[in-house]
């Protein structure tokens, strides 16, 4: 254990970030560093629990948090990172955009504010960077087993990664015109630069894992076509079919967007891609509205207020969380509580309880949102719904709306179905343990298996998917 | 069907001291017990005598059951008589063959001053009773302990282990109202590995064995059963009764109901939740209830109901015994395990299966008489007005544990300071027999012309005791034996004088008792934790193992006693000191003063040479502690420990100022 009493010397000490008024000029990510000392003291906070909940009700990947801490308490670095990177193959990632639901089950949470687990990983893989403890592990013998990894998101990075140390031949194929999907495109580079992303692809082209971008399975190739050359096939290709809102002027106005495709198009600009003026969306000197209260939400906001918007208003038609921890939901479960981003202390505004009614729009376009508030009531099927409250009704200012409102699993499901693999009612795959579906030699992971989650599920998914191919190709003579 | 609140009443929390757990989580669970009518258990770390009297909202903080565990912790008149029941420790399942630990860092003042030690010297528990070593002398504990406090039963806890049915005979035969059999998955977080791994069986087995063996040999209608070792579910409950157990116990669940998230850090002293730590920082985050624990019981009590009542019994007591219920599906047992076989459970043959399966006895215990009940009706003055009295009696051996009850009388009357030194004075002639004076209280004097068995002295907490020889005697009193072996096991108080030699284990376990002897056996003041002795004579082997506190002088004219002491825990000194000097010669003052010793009369007699062949026995940590202790000017009064005890007490006995 680190130091039995540490948690009792030390307090919780989150990082800092850089001043508003600086960080919304540019893109650049938000966290500041500590110095060293400070994160070994950080990590002498972990109690090293008989029953450690971070890993066991926390962690997706199951990280073995107090054992790095541990060691990072002792100053073992190297010895720390491996063991990281024994169960995650992008703490670089995870450290910048994870919720970090260890964290919220870390056992000293429970009284007490948790150790800052997330930002020891981020610490501990950074230095692995800058000391070039970090080097390409490919394969000591191949398999001479080749896989087809359709989407290069989190879930399918990780698994091609795992595949490729397995000795399997691996191609990545994606849509987009850089390998990274969500990572990339989704995530704006204020929580996530871009560089970090091509450092880690560098590591896995090394080890032999190859990239064709630009290329849709489904449009530009078959799944047939890729069963006929690859052993195994793993769709990991994210949800990707957004929400969309049931709401007067929807169908015929112009300014009305979503979110994926607003932040999709500032990535590729902070990239140094080139944005056809026709496809624009730019939320400079527009009063913006942003329609769901989540993360995607949340980037929006960031990145609209970066674009220089006038003033954007974020509405959620779910009730206002408490701002601690509900007694709904207590220690170790994630909790249900108010989340904010960064984003949030940049600027704009946030209301709850917010129906979208109507978009009202001029000469094509939108220029307001009429909403009102709602009240949750317990419906005659015993589920709580909205319900209209007479008299709230507004109008606000509106040139560009963005939906964020989540992703259908409806829309996994006909991706599935048009790859010709079976879904149940709820439109999940049939999968089985090893993800494979209907189809001998094709599996399925990440969020096209279990619907929009987060980085480190998919991540999670991607492993055990990995895991499952290797089984189940050890069983092909 | 029986009600849950009847069931409930078969609940004890296993044993967990004071010590080990927090004063907040151990008051607590003996709160929530009281509500519902069960019991818990002090656990062996004695128990604050503040929690014997009734809270404002109707709550009791006092455990029902008191625990006797080998080292004896706050085992005093007072905390014996507090009791419904008496628990006698042999061994418990999370570290069976092994005695508990507390480490240093866990002594606070508080735990210290009930348990009559020095905060901050850990605490150890000797593996065995030493005054245990036969099922003899485990019915003369069990003897000791009713006649000490009549009304409470006495039970014995075991560990499962093969053959654990014939202890439990032998506990029944011993006249224990109850055997406990422990299972080894039992406890605690604080235990060590090697303790815990691969020691003991499954509750299970022991409790078959047990049920099996009484009704074998036609014991088990005398004996309550009660099981512990990680019953967690109704299920639990269900299969403990249909193998035999009458009452069930619980500790590790408890504590998870009142916060333990299984950190496992008990012996570090850095539990986050409260629970197991004295540190008060961390006691200030303990959140449990006694609801929390009564919500439980009553939950677990209507899930055993409901299996209850599928399996058509009415109530637990038609339920207990009835192993033809239990079967086992061999469709659960595959590979090694389709091996197993179950008969030796499940079924019973031979004499057994016309024997009872439940106790019988319709009393809750069984009572024992002794010769202390004449000597109570003949102090009644003492007693009752506190007037002076002497009496001079014959005894003989078969008169055994005198002054117990009648102590347990006078605590009872008068509380644990009990009556002013001298009020009673017992001269007995004769040979006095085992438990000569145990559990004695303040202002009682035994004076025996003749010899005494073992165990003189065994946890009294006042009083005095003296032996000569007969007048008669032609023999030098300093060359013979006169007194047994193991006395002042676990006395908290009170003095001894014995004008002649003393057998093995003097002062075993001594926390607070002053004792002049003028020879003794091996292993003297074992596992010391306070109190002095001073030894005018020879000793065996193996002095001082284990003491942690207290202090010895030895007088040592060979030079040699340094390969007799066991010199891992102390330091062997001069008597230099003015304090050292008035002590000693105040305490062979006494020892003149009551015996007469010839011994003691030639070394006061050439005092400046003879001081330089005593040897001042120091535990090394007890003096780092006493040293600190005197550099802290300010301290409560509620917190002055057993160890100043040693100095300032005695007034009543003449004795202050040493």
């Amino acid at each position: 254990m680190a130091k039995p009493t540490g948690f009792l010397e030390f307090k919780r000490q989150p990082p800092s970030k850089r001043p508003v008024n600086e960080r919304v000029k540019d893109w650049r990510e938000i966290e500041q560093a500590w110095p060293e000392v400070k994160l070994e003291e950080q990590a002498a906070r972990c109690m090293d629990c008989g029953v450690p909940f971070c890993h066991m009700s926390g962690c997706p990947l199951k990280n073995v948090i107090p054992e790095w801490n541990d060691l990072v308490y002792r100053k073992q670095w190297r010895a720390a990172l491996e063991l990281l990177h024994s169960t995650n193959n992008f703490p670089e990632v995870t450290g910048r955009v994870c919720p970090a639901p260890c964290e919220a089950a870390c056992t000293l949470g429970a009284n007490d504010d948790p150790v800052t687990i997330r930002q020891i990983e981020l610490h501990l893989v950074e230095r692995g960077w800058r000391e070039g403890w970090i080097q390409p592990q490919p394969a000591a013998m191949s398999s001479g087993r080749k896989v087809a990894v359709v989407g290069s998101g989190p879930a399918g990075l990780a698994a091609a990664q795992q595949l490729a140390r397995a000795g399997h031949a691996v191609v990545v194929f994606e849509a987009h015109d850089r390998a990274g999907g969500v990572l990339r495109y989704g995530i704006p580079d204020f929580k996530l630069e871009k560089w970090i992303l091509d450092r880690r692809l560098n590591q896995m082209k090394a080890e032999g894992v190859s990239f064709e971008t630009g290329i849709k399975v489904g449009e530009d190739i078959s799944v047939n076509y890729l069963l006929r050359h690859f052993d195994a096939i793993l769709l990991a290709g994210g949800a990707r079919v957004p929400r969309d809102i049931q709401a007067k002027g929807r169908g015929e106005l112009k300014g009305i967007h979503f979110a994926m495709d607003f932040l999709i198009q500032q990535n590729h600009r902070v990239a140094g891609d080139t944005v056809p003026t026709a496809a624009e969306i730019s939320a400079k000197g527009k009063n913006v509205v942003v329609i769901g209260g989540g993360d995607t939400g949340a980037d929006c906001l960031g990145t609209a207020l970066r674009q220089g918007a006038l003033d954007v208003l974020q509405v959620e038609i779910l009730p206002k969380p408490p701002a601690q921890r509900d007694a709904s939901t207590p220690w170790p479960l994630w909790p249900y509580m108010l989340r904010s981003s960064s984003s949030h202390d940049e600027g704009g505004e946030r209301r709850w309880n917010i129906l979208t009614q109507e978009f009202i729009g001029k000469d094509g376009r939108v220029v307001a949102l009429r909403g009102c508030e709602v009240e949750w009531k317990k419906a005659e099927n015993g589920r709580m719904s909205p319900v209209e409250k007479p008299g709230t009704e507004f109008e606000v200012p509106a040139d560009l709306v963005l939906l964020a409102m989540g992703f259908t699993k409806e829309g996994n499901a006909k991706m599935l179905n048009g790859c010709g693999l079976a879904t149940t009612p709820a439109s999940d795959p049939v999968l089985d343990r090893n993800f494979m579906g209907s189809v001998p030699g094709v599996f399925v992971a990440g969020d096209l298996n279990r619907g929009a989650s987060l980085v480190v599920r998919a991540m999670m998914e991607g492993r055990e998917a990995a895991a499952g191919v290797t089984r189940w190709l050890a069983t092909k003579a | 069907m029986e009600s849950v609140e009847s069931i409930v009443k078969r609940f004890v929390v296993s044993a967990m001291s004071f010590g080990s757990i927090s004063k907040e989580a151990h008051e607590t669970v003996a709160a929530a017990m009281n509500r519902l009518g069960a019991s818990s258990n002090s656990g062996e770390g004695g128990e604050d005598p503040r929690r014997y009297k009734l809270l404002p909202n109707g709550d009791s903080l006092k455990s029902k059951v008191k625990q006797i565990a080998s080292g004896r912790f706050g085992v005093t008149t007072e905390y014996v008589i507090n009791s419904d029941e008496l628990q006698i420790k042999v061994a418990q399942g999370a570290k069976p063959g092994e005695g508990g630990q507390l480490p240093g860092h866990k002594v606070s003042e508080d735990i210290a001053r009930v348990r009559h030690t020095t905060p901050g010297v850990t605490l150890i528990s000797p593996p065995p009773h030493h005054d245990i070593y036969s099922i003899e002398d485990l019915a003369q504990l069990i003897y000791d302990l009713k006649c000490a406090n009549p009304k409470a039963r006495v039970s014995v806890k075991l560990v499962s282990e093969v053959g654990v049915g014939t202890i439990a005979s032998g506990v029944a035969k011993a006249k224990a109202d109850m055997v406990l059999i422990a299972g080894h998955d039992g406890g605690t977080g604080a235990s060590p590995l090697t303790a815990i791994k691969h020691a003991g069986l499954p509750w299970e087995l022991g409790l078959a064995e047990t049920q099996q063996s009484l009704r074998q040999n036609g014991l088990r209608d005398r004996i309550r059963v009660q099981v512990d070792g990680q019953l967690r579910t109704g299920r639990d409950l269900v299969t403990a009764a249909l193998l035999g157990a009458e009452e069930y116990g619980f500790a590790t669940v408890i504590l998870v109901t009142l916060g333990c998230t299984m950190m496992r850090k008990c012996h570090l002293n850095t539990c986050p939740f409260g629970v197991a730590t004295q540190d008060p920082r961390l006691r200030e985050r303990f959140t449990g209830q006694p609801e929390h624990v009564v919500n439980f019981f009553h939950f677990l009590a209507q899930e055993a109901r409901e299996l209850m009542a599928q399996l058509g019994f009415r109530t637990f007591d038609e339920m207990i015994g009835q192993t033809a219920r239990l079967a086992y599906n061999p469709a659960d047992f595959t590979g090694k395990a389709a091996m197993l076989d179950f008969k030796g459970i499940l079924e019973v043959n031979g004499r057994a299966a016309s024997q009872p399966v439940t106790c019988q006895r319709t009393a809750w215990r069984e009572g024992v008489e002794c010769f202390d009940d004449k000597l109570i009706a003949k102090c009644a003055p003492a007693l009752e007005r506190k007037e002076k009295q002497v009496l001079d009696l014959p005894i003989r051996n078969v008169h055994r544990t005198v002054g117990a009850r009648l102590s347990g009388e006078i605590v009872r009357r008068y509380g644990p300071k009990g009556l002013p030194a001298g009020t009673i004075q017992l001269n007995f002639t004769g040979s006095a027999g085992q438990s000569l004076g145990a559990f004695l209280a303040p202002g009682v004097t035994l004076h025996i012309e003749g010899d005494a068995n073992d165990y003189i002295g065994k946890s009294m907490s006042g009083g005095r005791i003296i032996i000569v020889p007969p007048a008669a005697a032609t023999f030098t009193a300093a060359d013979n034996v006169i007194a047994g072996n193991v006395i002042l096991y676990g006395a908290t108080g009170g003095e001894v004088y014995i004008n002649g030699l003393a057998g093995e284990r003097f002062a075993v376990r001594n926390s607070g008792a002053r004792a002049v002897v003028e020879g003794v056996g091996d292993h003297a003041c074992e596992y010391m934790t306070g109190g002095c002795v001073v030894v005018l004579g020879p000793t065996g082997s193996n002095f001082a193992a284990g003491m942690s506190g207290g202090i010895a002088y030895v007088y040592d004219p060979t030079g040699f006693f340094d390969t007799r002491c066991n010199l891992d825990m102390v330091d062997l000194e001069p008597v230099r000191t003015d304090e050292d000097l008035t002590r000693l010669r105040t305490l062979l003052e006494r020892h003149i003063k009551f015996t007469g010793s010839a011994k003691a009369q030639q070394i006061l007699e050439q005092w400046e040479s003879q001081l330089a062949f005593f040897v001042k026995v120091m535990p090394i940590d007890y003096k780092l502690v006493l040293e600190r202790m005197k550099q802290t000017p300010h301290r409560e009064d509620e917190t002055v420990s057993a160890t100043e005890e040693v100095y300032n007490d005695g007034e009543a006995d003449g004795l202050s100022g040493i």
